[in-house]
């Protein structure tokens, strides 16, 4: 029969990492709390935010002292009606996995009923909410994980946010010679055919135009 | 001797895809590298903002030809956190039975691809002849040989065909021997071990560090698997083990450990898919109506205001994760943000620099064993 991580795991897993978060950074705007997802088998999650300047910070203690060793994903949105403390959002997926060097000729079969304390897989999403402006800016995290160096690329390609200490920011997925300032999941940028009456009424496309027509494409 | 770059790509066998490598060569040594990629990037995420949650999936299908159905199913995984959204199990059976399908089709491709590269012309004609026996299966379920449009948000778009089950046994135990010539044949190769052993080493906390993922991590000895590190589906109830490496060396694992992870990991989804047509509940002869509550939950179709959804799935080529904002405008129609990961993506330019120091001919045995796809890369 395959294993899995239970529910009872991983809620202790979460709980651990907010205790922890809480321990070293309570008093300040930093918020850790568990969640569960709503899909499959409801598996227990950590949420923290974290405002901008204490980024780092938190990195380092994810990083050092709670094992999080994987940085999978970075999502970067843009609220441009979101109020004035609400410009953008940036949301970091990191995991804890269970996963070291071997020895020759040797390897590692964890058996997941039986994994407990750091070893237990863990998840997290970090949440950075950053105010109204045109340069939102986050301290790049790749000196800690090296897996952020290119989810940050792509972040600042395609939604404009800054990584404050990114060695090597470059275009990645957009061409090298897109101009400074377009990033095309910012919501000033809406794709040409957006309903389906629109193409219903005009099956041809002779009168249609770009919606962002005049702006910066 | 004078040091240069050379450029591999974006047309060239190594790249399996559309990406350019450019090389910084001593002779025939390799000094340096650098990957770039984006030459199909579609704008899938863009996109997806102006699509209600059901139109999502084409799209999420067409990231990666050669595995449609699992990266469709860890969409619909994301869509049902976003959502709340409890699946019934027969259609959770029958998604496992497809990524699996899935699963052995895309690692066929692979070895069909890597055949090529490191010189075993034979391979690509007998794996193309293994593939195409399960894309008939699939084809069977979703109606068309590549891009399946298969799984809903709350099950699956219609039930098993009746006689489905049989042709499935008869099918994955044939390719349970052929899996075993494929051995024979490779394994007493000389080239084969010649060009495969001592290259591309990559260590396991490297790799984890940088973002790799799936079977290249499982290749450098530790057993982690999102199937059972992050559970979902019912991978619990059915009989399999994660494939597992001994790497031969301190430097961690090499194409060789790949290659045979690989071999591995078919095994054990041919054994899952035999367990799991036993077990699947109602029946593997029974036929319910499209729409059935056996096999289609009701799903809301807007989403709460200010909810998020996030799936990880171990996809054929590593871990893949949605994320979705939901609630755009107050319409909650359609996600407000959707964000793909890739495996890919993140593997692409670790893999190009552990070649450093590698020779020019290494390249596309190192490149090919991580089974690299630009479809899901570029998005």
């Amino acid at each position: 029969m395959g294993m899995r991580i239970t529910n009872a795991q991983a809620d202790a897993a979460a709980e651990h990492a907010v205790a922890s978060l809480v321990d070293r950074f309570g008093g300040s705007d930093v918020g850790a709390t568990v969640e569960h997802h709503a899909n499959a088998h409801k598996m227990a999650f950590t949420r923290v935010n974290v405002p901008a300047q204490h980024w780092t910070a938190v990195a380092k203690h994810l990083r050092f002292d709670l094992g999080v060793n994987y940085c999978s994903m970075v999502t970067g949105t843009h609220y441009p009606e979101g109020g004035a403390e609400r410009g953008w959002e940036v949301v970091y997926h990191l995991m804890r996995q269970p996963v070291v060097d071997q020895a020759p000729h040797t390897n590692t079969v964890h058996v997941a009923e039986e994994l407990a304390g750091m070893d237990v897989p863990l998840e997290l999403e970090v949440v950075i909410t950053l105010p109204q402006g045109e340069t939102p800016t986050v301290p790049s995290v790749q000196n800690i994980w090296v897996g952020a160096d290119w989810n940050e690329k792509e972040t600042w390609d395609l939604v404009g946010i800054q990584f404050e200490g990114h060695d090597n920011m470059h275009r990645v997925l957009n061409p090298h010679d897109s101009p400074d300032g377009f990033h095309p999941l910012q919501k000033q940028h809406k794709i040409r055919y957006h309903d389906f009456n629109e193409m219903y009424d005009d099956a041809q496309g002779f009168g249609r135009k770009p919606t962002d027509e005049g702006r910066v494409k | 001797m004078a040091q240069m770059w050379i450029t591999m790509g974006p047309q060239h066998p190594m790249t399996h895809g559309l990406w350019t490598l450019r090389v910084k060569v001593d002779g025939e040594t390799v000094v340096d590298t650098e990957a770039e990629l984006g030459y199909i990037h579609r704008g899938v995420e863009k996109i997806a903002e102006s699509r209600d949650f059901t139109q999502i999936t084409p799209y999420c299908d067409r990231l990666c030809y050669v595995s449609a159905m699992t990266w469709a199913n860890s969409y619909i995984y994301a869509a049902e956190d976003l959502l709340e959204v409890d699946v019934p199990e027969r259609a959770e059976y029958i998604r496992l039975i497809a990524a699996e399908c899935q699963r052995l089709a895309s690692h066929l491709m692979w070895l069909g691809a890597y055949g090529p590269d490191i010189g075993s012309l034979t391979l690509m004609t007998w794996c193309m002849r293994d593939r195409e026996m399960f894309l008939d299966l699939l084809q069977e379920l979703g109606g068309s040989r590549m891009h399946y449009n298969y799984p809903r948000v709350g099950g699956v778009k219609r039930d098993i065909p009746v006689g489905f089950a049989d042709r499935l046994i008869a099918k994955v135990k044939l390719f349970e021997h052929r899996i075993d010539e494929y051995e024979m044949m490779l394994d007493e190769s000389t080239i084969w071990l010649v060009r495969l052993q001592g290259v591309g080493y990559a260590k396991a906390e490297d790799m984890v560090n940088a973002g790799v993922s799936g079977p290249n991590i499982r290749a450098a000895g530790v057993n982690y698997d999102v199937r059972w590190a992050h559970p979902y589906s019912v991978y619990d109830q059915v009989d399999w083990e994660p494939a597992v490496e001994k790497p031969t060396s301190v430097k961690g694992a090499d194409c060789y450990d790949r290659y045979r992870v690989r071999m591995e990991e078919m095994r054990q989804s041919c054994r899952m898919i035999l367990d799991a047509i036993e077990k699947i509940p109602g029946g593997k002869n029974t036929n319910y109506a499209n729409g059935d509550e056996m096999i289609l939950a009701k799903a809301p179709t807007r989403a709460p205001e200010g909810a998020t959804g996030f799936s990880h799935y171990e996809c054929t080529r590593g871990a893949s994760q949605f994320y979705i904002q939901g609630g755009g405008d107050g319409r909650g129609k359609n996600p407000y943000r959707l964000s793909i990961r890739s495996p890919m993506f993140i593997t692409i330019p670790y893999v190009a620099k552990t070649m450093i120091g590698y020779k020019v001919a290494d390249i596309p045995a190192i490149m090919g064993s991580f089974d690299p796809c630009i479809g899901e890369t570029d998005r």
